[in-house]
């Protein structure tokens, strides 16, 4: 953990001439100097910490639902807790696992990828991460109260969702996490877009960009572009539950499909947001495990920005059974369709990425591999989908439910729990061991088909989604119990391959640099890298750029003399206690606002105080400055610098 | 997939148009599947570096792509897709109301959905002096003629969904959503609803009864004549009769509830058809006494159910929160389509409606709200009533 542990040269004599608010935290140990990191590297690492933690949370949701669901008429859940689990199972799984999972990996490598020593913002980067944990509380903090945790589905129909037919307040806390991990996520996304766009280092032009960044500038856009729509959704729901007012309300003119649009017209370039990163991880793994560059490099790059702009043209597909009419619900199969030709091309440039090379069969590799093949058949059933009339019959079944875990365990997850695998030895300076590896990918694999592939005869045998119970003489009873049964090798798979991880950041095999041989500037670094990462901006002479160092040293060697001011030494930013603060003023704030009744004026003070909170915070921050210490690493006895060595 | 609620064996032109171009994307996805899957797996076995010292090799040759090869895939693609296109479009066009042709032979309908059963109107059936015919849980409808079944709602969104007749369209609240359907013969067919809409969403069921033209308007004048009465003939002591003796414990796991009327050895059909004829041993003393917990004031017991249900003919009962009642001893089905309609399963539901739909109206606004209260001899008097009514 030597990237996240102190460093010698944090000059003690640097004292903040500023009064007392403005003390800037020094702390590199402990756990004020996590509550207080602006590093990248450290908020990466907690991203990942969150989401894997959710991420468990969320899986043991889904074996309750699999338990409940393993014979017909089970008594294992009630409705009203099962409703709440489905719920709960795939906001958590969405918003608390895949997203801030690809947020520790944007976090962590695109910085190094681009050959930067930070984000743009960094203090607006922790903001982020502390928000994000306050949503993820607010979320799941009605497990413990009495109105019990949301149950109005993960996209939260109206009426349903109404303060009508859902009196408690599990609804507004809801809607409140949901609005700060929006928050979270608009200020993240924009902080990477000024990274990529302002911090690359020289030479690092646009098309010499890895693929993994490349997917984080799409995602980064289409989260800032997406989430407004539900946020104008969520505020609108607020407003009728809380102030009266009639967006969704039928009895004074209101519309529920309102609500639908605009839910969907997030909700589909949201899917987009969860597979583009898995798919830049695997765009990084292959040509590494292949030994030759990624085939079709600006055609895979021009795909993903493709499918950013057409993922807003599509979200109808979603509301095939709403009664739109013949022509929108035309128009929508035809832009689907037509989605589906970008994301086929990426495979056939995976495919050619493998044709004619060494394939080095490592853990992340199989873990890459897997997901070609289940992103292959999730989006066959999405071409599937893509026809309307067939889709009516598809529509809340179990053929969905197929489908979306195919793309989304089988894609968005594969190809996380590839980047795990493959970074691990960087971040962390440890390998975990093939045998482990590979047998978590395999009881992984395994408990997963057996779990979901079942489930596209059950929708097709008419079993409807977001059911508690069914009858035995529907002909359900058998793929039901199959899909059981799966759930739990999945888990087991995931319970050796949670142990392996947890074993190998404490006692795995340590590695020198660049164990894969790989092809990106991130691996030119020590690992685990220093708190500056480059100790001198890199010069980028090609894509691939690690990989043609190495095997252009003549040129590689050339001193770049006087870029990075190296007598002045580097600037590091101060570390800041306020992103941690406003965050907390957030979730005590929110708490409040979405627990309130009327004539309940406590709560009222105590979102005030919040608000105070968030206000004082934000105000701090911007009086506290940007100003940061120096450090300078030639003082430091150099490390093994130059490229790797066999 | 040959359950109930198939998808595969359809039964109605629209569901077959559906089933067809599903039927195409799986040959185009199969097709693709075998081709990329074959190349996909050639190449990780014949490129897989085997050895050693075949890892540490020389860099295979680093080819950057080839444009050739993208374009033609990427047109190969396309033309895969317009494949399901072509279909896509016409079907989208069949399927989305009845055939200009066939118009003049549809036959209307409007489904309504309640939290959580379905009602059924039967606007060309007037009733002078209450409204279109009306019944809940079972649509009854001619086979062999379009049916245009306007979808509407009263509370959250539901969805109408018959999957062996046709493809689901949500009821939306101040929305005229509507779908057309046909079952091509006579026969008996299991719906659900399909969109999320609370607690009890899962047991939110129907049924669709096709019956050939002369056996529908045989039905449709029975269903328009008011309440069956009993006449009582005499004042002998309301014994219960054997079939309403004892209530039978319902186990857990208890396997389909469609049970009876699910029964290898007799169709569905013919069972609804045994189920539209009067039960033998009725006792009139016993019915009338169930007509008075029903519908008669609450000075002489009687336990408001006429406050949510309609019976058409019993003073007293002209509530609509509920399902219409004129005629439920002919159904099959009870409580939104979830349990069969047999005495046992009648008097678990009035006994205790929570226990086997949870957060269930008639218990929040009914039971709960008016206190009702039943002793034993009361359930089987409502059952003997309700079961009279044919």
């Amino acid at each position: 953990m030597d990237a996240l542990a102190k460093s010698e040269f944090l000059p003690r004599e640097h004292v903040a001439q500023k009064p007392l608010v403005f003390w800037r935290p020094t702390a590199k140990t402990g756990i004020v100097s996590w509550l207080t990191t602006v590093d990248h590297k450290r908020i990466g690492f907690l991203y990942g910490l969150f989401a894997l933690f959710f991420f468990l949370v969320g899986g043991v949701e889904a074996l309750l639902i699999r338990l409940q669901l393993a014979v017909p008429n089970n008594h294992i859940l009630t409705s009203a807790q099962y409703n709440e689990m489905f719920t709960m199972h795939a906001t958590t799984m969405i918003f608390l696992s895949v997203m801030p999972l690809s947020a520790a990996f944007f976090n962590f490598i695109m910085p190094l990828q681009i050959g930067a020593r930070d984000v743009a913002f960094p203090r607006l980067n922790a903001f982020s991460l502390w928000t994000f944990v306050a949503g993820a509380i607010i979320l799941n903090i009605g497990w413990f109260q009495a109105s019990g945790a949301p149950a109005g589905g993960w996209f939260g129909y109206t009426p349903l969702t109404t303060r009508q037919f859902s009196p408690h307040h599990d609804i507004d806390m809801w809607v409140m996490g949901l609005q700060l991990l929006g928050v979270a996520s608009i200020a993240a996304s924009l902080n990477f877009v000024v990274t990529i766009i302002n911090l690359r280092a020289p030479g690092m032009t646009m098309m010499r960009l890895p693929v993994f960044t490349w997917m984080t500038l799409v995602t980064a856009f289409l989260i800032v572009l997406a989430f407004p729509a539900i946020t104008i959704a969520l505020v609108e729901l607020m407003m009728d539950r809380l102030f009266g007012t009639n967006f969704f309300e039928v009895s004074n003119g209101g519309m529920p499909i309102l609500w639908t649009h605009l839910f969907w017209v997030f909700g589909h370039p949201e899917v987009y947001i969860l597979i583009l990163p898995a798919m830049g991880i695997v765009s990084e793994i292959l040509p590494t495990f292949a030994r030759k560059p990624l085939f079709g490099y600006p055609i895979v790059v021009f795909s993903g920005v493709c499918i950013g702009f057409l993922g807003f043209g599509v979200w109808s597909h979603h509301m095939f059974t709403t009664g739109m009419g013949a022509m929108a619900t035309a128009a929508f199969s035809v832009t689907t369709m037509a989605i589906a030709v970008p994301t086929g091309v990426k495979i056939f440039n995976w495919v050619g990425t493998i044709w004619g090379g060494h394939l080095q069969m490592r853990t992340p590799m199989m873990f890459a591999m897997g997901f070609i093949w289940l992103f292959m058949i999730g989006g066959f059933s999405g071409v599937m989908h893509a026809a309307a009339p067939a889709d009516s019959q598809q529509h809340n079944s179990y053929f969905v439910v197929a489908h979306f875990h195919y793309v989304l365990i089988g894609g968005s997850l594969f190809g996380l729990l590839a980047g795990i695998h493959y970074w691990f030895p960087l971040m962390f300076g440890r390998k975990v061991s093939e045998f482990w590896g590979k047998l978590s990918f395999w009881v992984i694999f395994i408990g997963f088909n057996v779990t979901f592939f079942p489930m596209h005869f059950l929708g097709l045998n008419g079993m409807p989604r977001r059911t508690f119970t069914y009858d035995a003489n529907m002909g359900w009873a058998q793929g039901n119990l199959i899909a059981t049964i799966g759930a739990f090798i999945l888990a087991i798979g995931v319970g050796i391959y949670f142990t392996v991880m947890i074993y190998t950041f404490f006692n795995g095999e340590r590695v020198g640099r660049d164990p894969w041989d790989a092809r990106t500037l991130e691996w030119s670094l020590p690992n685990p890298p220093p708190e500056y990462n480059y100790r001198s901006l890199p010069h980028v002479r090609a894509r691939d750029s690690w990989w043609y160092d190495k095997h252009n040293p003549a040129e590689s060697h050339k001193p770049e003399a006087g870029h990075d001011g190296a007598h002045a030494g580097i600037h590091m930013p101060f570390q800041s206690i306020y992103p941690f603060t406003a965050a907390l003023g957030l979730l005590v704030g929110g708490f409040a606002v979405s627990n309130m009744d009327p004539g309940t004026g406590h709560k009222l003070i105590v979102a005030l105080i919040g608000l105070a909170i968030v206000v004082g915070s934000i105000y701090l921050w911007s009086l506290e400055g940007n100003e940061g210490y120096h450090l300078h690493p030639e003082d430091e006895e150099p490390s093994g610098s130059g490229h790797k060595t066999h | 997939m040959d359950g109930h609620q198939s998808t595969i064996e359809v039964e109605g032109p629209v569901a077959r148009a559906q089933l067809s171009l599903f039927l195409v994307t799986c040959w185009v996805t199969l097709v693709i599947f075998i081709i990329v899957g074959s190349v996909l797996a050639y190449a990780t076995i014949r490129f897989k570096a085997r050895t050693q010292a075949d890892e540490h090799a020389e860099q295979p040759p680093q080819g950057h792509g080839n444009p050739l090869i993208e374009l033609s895939l990427i047109g190969a693609s396309v033309l895969a897709l317009v494949i399901i296109a072509v279909p896509t479009l016409r079907d989208i066009r069949y399927t989305y109301d009845v055939p200009a042709g066939l118009k003049g032979d549809a036959y209307q309908v409007t489904a309504t959905g309640y939290q959580w059963w379905f009602k059924f109107d039967y606007p060309s059936e007037q009733i002078s002096g209450v409204g279109p015919l009306n019944t809940g849980d079972e649509l009854v409808i001619p086979a062999g003629r379009p049916i245009h079944i306007d979808l509407r709602s009263v509370d959250v969104m539901h969805s109408f969904w018959v999957p062996k007749l046709a493809g689901k369209v949500d009821m939306i609240p101040n929305r005229a959503n509507f779908l057309w359907l046909e079952a091509d013969h006579p026969g008996y067919y299991w719906g659900q609803c399909a969109e999320y809409c609370g607690e009890s969403h899962a047991v939110m069921r129907f049924r669709v009864i096709a019956l050939a033209p002369r056996e529908f308007e045989e039905w449709l004048d029975n269903q328009l004549q008011p309440a069956r009465s009993v006449p009582v003939r005499s004042t002998a002591g309301a014994e219960p009769t054997a079939q309403f003796a004892a209530l039978r414990e319902f186990s857990q796991n208890e396997t389909g509830s469609s049970g009876v009327f699910d029964n290898p050895s007799v169709p569905p059909l013919d069972a609804w058809r045994a189920k539209q004829f009067v039960d033998k041993g009725e006792d009139p003393a016993l019915i009338a006494r169930g007509k008075l917990l029903f519908a008669g004031p609450a000075s002489e017991g009687g336990k408001t159910c006429g406050s949510c249900h309609t019976i058409r003919g019993v003073a007293g009962a002209v509530g609509s929160q509920g399902p219409d009642l004129t005629h439920v001893g002919a159904r099959t089905t009870l409580a939104g389509s979830w349990i069969d309609n047999t005495p046992e399963q009648m008097r678990r539901w009035i006994h205790n409606p929570e226990a086997v739909k949870p957060g269930n109206k008639m218990w929040v606004n009914g039971y709960q709200l008016n206190h009702i209260t039943l002793t034993p001899d009361d359930e089987v008097a409502l059952v003997a009533f309700l079961q009279s009514l044919k």
